[in-house]
């Protein structure tokens, strides 16, 4: 039978004391990201996520689809999270994790929920014809905060991704092969991300024996191991929050997770600018010479 | 937005998490190959006598299905050759194939589920479990090379397509595969559609000079041969790579 | 003729493993470890039962045994007490691969211990093989080509280390941001591929930033 290792004792003890006085194992401060890279793909909709060494990608795909009788004016929307036995061996297929589960139910609360894509502007005829967007993300490499890593790449994947483009002509529907006519954007409201505090406990600050919550941000596994408790916080870079979710573990002071989410707003503004900034460089690179312009006027005839 | 022209890609160990990895792009496929091995098989899989080689092909969309089953099953059984399974009783070899990037034809609306042929995949799939393994240093009795060949009809005159592409896949009378070894022995053929006889040993003749050149007798090197690159080559130039940078320090 | 090559993580002793003759094994980086007779290993406690403890030597494979009584002066009275998720320094001293890998903490010939045993307190670092083998060649420095744990301690650093063929390394010292430094020290050698210059300026940088 698989199982994930335990870390030892030793590396337990040695972890715990070195986060209490401010120190990680790869010199990074308290509350820093790992290095972040984000690549996209030749065709439209990956986006390949490189945070330390954690690696997921995203790839989204639509097909024309009948939409559900109980919201005919709305079109589908799915998020599939399938931890392979890739990220490691633990993970097996057909048997979902609670990793795995608690993955996507965030995905879902934080990005479907939180409607940061308008599904009412994916339906064709109402009632019997409308796209349907699905997100498949893989993990490559798992090495703590794939819950982070992972609502990037969803984000980053679906502002990438370009639907085949449409008419209604009377009554009928034709949709168009990316060779006929160049594929339009999807309706995107607004961009949420998630940030994971993790939390290892309290220690004394001052002479009055105050006690203050020690967290870490964008953990690894093994200081995922460790932790006991997290928070997961997803909002926008308007500060509007889509969700919180604290799954168990040690309680932790209101005042805490107050300054948490005011952190959290910084660090999904970087989050959200630095996405930005992959599509602007994407899309400058795929529109060399404003021929992509040029082809979609043409087409548009 | 296939093009066969661009040579093979791979880049080695590059998964932390994985004992060895690999991700190798050619023909419009690009492939994410990770091996885990040898480890504690489950109870009620391990074989007392060799490793249990574990297959798992996973598509870039959408769940596998029966299209999935059908690859894993010939990868299981081509690989299990090649492994010293005997050197690792009662382990798992597990190996886990994620397709990244197939080519997509411009012509037609991709659907999520997939009806068409599950064999254009194949090679690269072999490919890059074999170079995963290899990053694992999962011993190995040979290296495997891969191609597929299409059986075309044009203007009445049949021709041979080696990594053709979606559209010519299409139109295609028959697409066959075919693995040798690297000591040049055939491992694996699969074939469908419609030939004959005399149609599938020419195609085999012409995978052979592709994928093993220096073994095959009657050495053709006019026209075809520049129609793909040659991939034992570029396999054992990869390792040789690996093993310099392993060794640096040296 | 043909040779056969076989890549493998370690060079076994007689290649007769697989009864041919004409074959090459090509050393590599990566790959997972297999426990080869006279290997200095670090294993985590998994359990302990009447005679023997249960060791983990790496994930996801099974735990290798250790006799109770395979420590220096044990005896069925005086045995080591060591619980879950200690951290254990031994010598493999049975490898096979239709069994489970034995290990053992004393010289069979002298006795004594000669280093090996529990390892207390201090850090587990994850290493790649071939980083293993380097630190674990006679003189590292120069065979090896690795001169981090050297140009730390000629500035003035006090730790100890022991290193495992399975690719763990334990680091200890009185002081924790020693213990950081020099993790972080062996850790980017290994993941950067990192030469001997690179190396000292590297230790050089480490040591700025610790003070």
């Amino acid at each position: 039978m698989p199982r994930e290792a335990e870390p030892s004792q030793n590396e337990k003890d040695f972890i715990l004391k070195a986060v209490r006085e401010g120190h990680r194992l790869d010199g990074r401060a308290l509350d820093q990201f790992r290095q972040l890279d984000l690549k996209f793909g030749d065709q439209y909709g990956i986006a390949d996520v490189t945070l330390g060494k954690t690696r997921i990608l995203t790839k989204v795909t639509a097909e024309v689809t009948v939409p559900y009788t109980d919201r005919p004016f709305d079109g589908i929307f799915t998020i599939t999270t399938e931890l392979s036995p890739m990220a490691s061996p633990a993970f097996e297929v057909n048997r979902p994790t609670e990793t795995e589960v608690l993955l996507s139910r965030l995905l879902e609360k934080t990005v479907r929920r939180s409607n940061a894509l308008d599904t009412e502007s994916l339906c064709l005829v109402a009632g019997q014809k409308c796209w349907s967007i699905r997100v498949d993300l893989h993990v490559l490499s798992h090495d703590g905060n794939l819950i982070d890593a992972s609502c990037l790449a969803v984000v980053a994947a679906l502002r990438h991704f370009r639907k085949p483009d449409t008419s209604m002509e009377g009554d009928t529907l034709t949709v168009y092969t990316p060779a006929e006519r160049e594929p339009v954007p999807l309706s995107w409201l607004h961009s949420p991300f998630c940030i994971t505090f993790s939390f290892f406990g309290t220690i004394s600050i001052g002479e009055d024996g105050e006690e203050k919550d020690i967290w870490l941000l964008d953990t690894t596994l093994l200081e995922e191991q460790l932790r006991v408790s997290s928070c997961t916080i997803s909002m926008n870079k308007h500060g509007e929050i889509c969700q919180v979710a604290k799954p168990g573990g040690a309680p932790v002071e209101a005042v805490t997770v107050l300054q948490c989410s005011s952190l959290a707003l910084q660090k999904v503004k970087d989050l959200s600018d630095f996405v930005d900034q992959k599509l602007a460089e994407d899309s400058k690179h795929r529109n060399k010479g404003g021929l992509l312009a040029e082809l979609s006027a043409e087409n548009a005839r | 937005m296939t093009t066969t022209t661009s040579g093979p890609e791979a880049l080695l160990s590059h998964l932390h998490s994985a004992d060895g990895s690999a991700t190798f792009s050619y023909a419009g496929y690009t492939i994410i190959g990770a091996v885990n091995g040898p480890i504690e098989a489950q109870r009620r899989d391990e074989i007392p006598e060799e490793a249990v080689v574990d297959v798992v092909v996973r598509p870039a969309a959408g769940v596998g299905g029966t299209r999935e089953r059908h690859l894993e099953a010939l990868l299981q059984s081509t690989l299990r050759q090649i492994i010293l399974v005997t050197n690792f009783p009662r382990a798992l070899i597990q190996i886990t194939l994620q397709v990244t990037v197939a080519p997509e034809n411009e012509y037609v609306n991709t659907k999520v589920v997939q009806a068409n042929t599950n064999l254009p995949m194949l090679p690269a799939l072999i490919q890059t479990a074999v170079l995963a393994l290899m990053s694992a240093a999962i011993p190995l009795t040979a290296t495997l090379t891969s191609v597929v060949i299409a059986a075309t009809t044009e203007d009445g005159s049949n021709r041979d397509i080696i990594n053709p592409t979606a559209r010519e896949i299409e139109k295609s009378r028959s697409l066959h595969v075919f693995a040798f070894t690297s000591h040049g022995d055939l491992i694996l053929t699969q074939s469908e559609g419609e030939f004959t006889m005399k149609e599938w040993e020419d195609i085999l003749a012409s995978a052979q000079q592709q994928c093993c050149p220096n073994t095959s007798g009657d050495v053709n090197m006019g026209d075809d041969a520049a129609t793909g690159a040659d991939l034992g080559t570029f396999t054992r130039s990869v390792m040789e790579a690996k093993i310099a940078s392993d060794l640096y320090w040296k | 003729m043909f040779l056969r090559v076989i890549c493998s993580p370690q060079l076994p002793a007689s290649s007769s493993q697989i009864g041919r003759k004409n074959l090459i094994w090509v050393e590599s980086n990566g790959g997972r470890y297999i426990p080869a007779v006279g290997d200095l290993v670090i294993g985590t406690v998994h359990h302990s039962a009447a005679d023997f403890f249960y060791v983990t030597l790496s994930d996801y494979t099974s735990n290798a045994t250790l006799p109770q009584l395979a420590f220096e002066m044990a005896s069925k009275k005086n045995r080591p007490q060591l619980h879950s998720g200690d951290l254990v320094y031994a010598r493999v001293s049975l490898a096979n691969r239709h069994m489970d890998p034995e290990l053992e903490c004393v010289s069979p010939s002298t006795g004594k211990a000669e280093g090996l045993g529990p390892l207390s307190e201090g850090m587990l670092y994850s290493i790649s093989l071939g980083m293993a083998r380097r630190l674990l060649m006679r003189k590292s420095a120069e065979e090896g080509k690795v001169v981090v744990l050297d140009e730390l301690g000629s500035a003035g650093l006090a730790f100890e280390t022991a290193v495992g063929r399975n690719g763990k390394m334990w680091v200890n010292s009185k002081d924790m941001k020693t213990v950081l430094v020099v993790g972080r020290a062996v850790t980017e050698t290994d993941e950067k591929s990192l030469a001997v210059e690179q190396q000292k300026k590297l230790v050089r940088k480490l040591v700025k930033e610790m003070a």
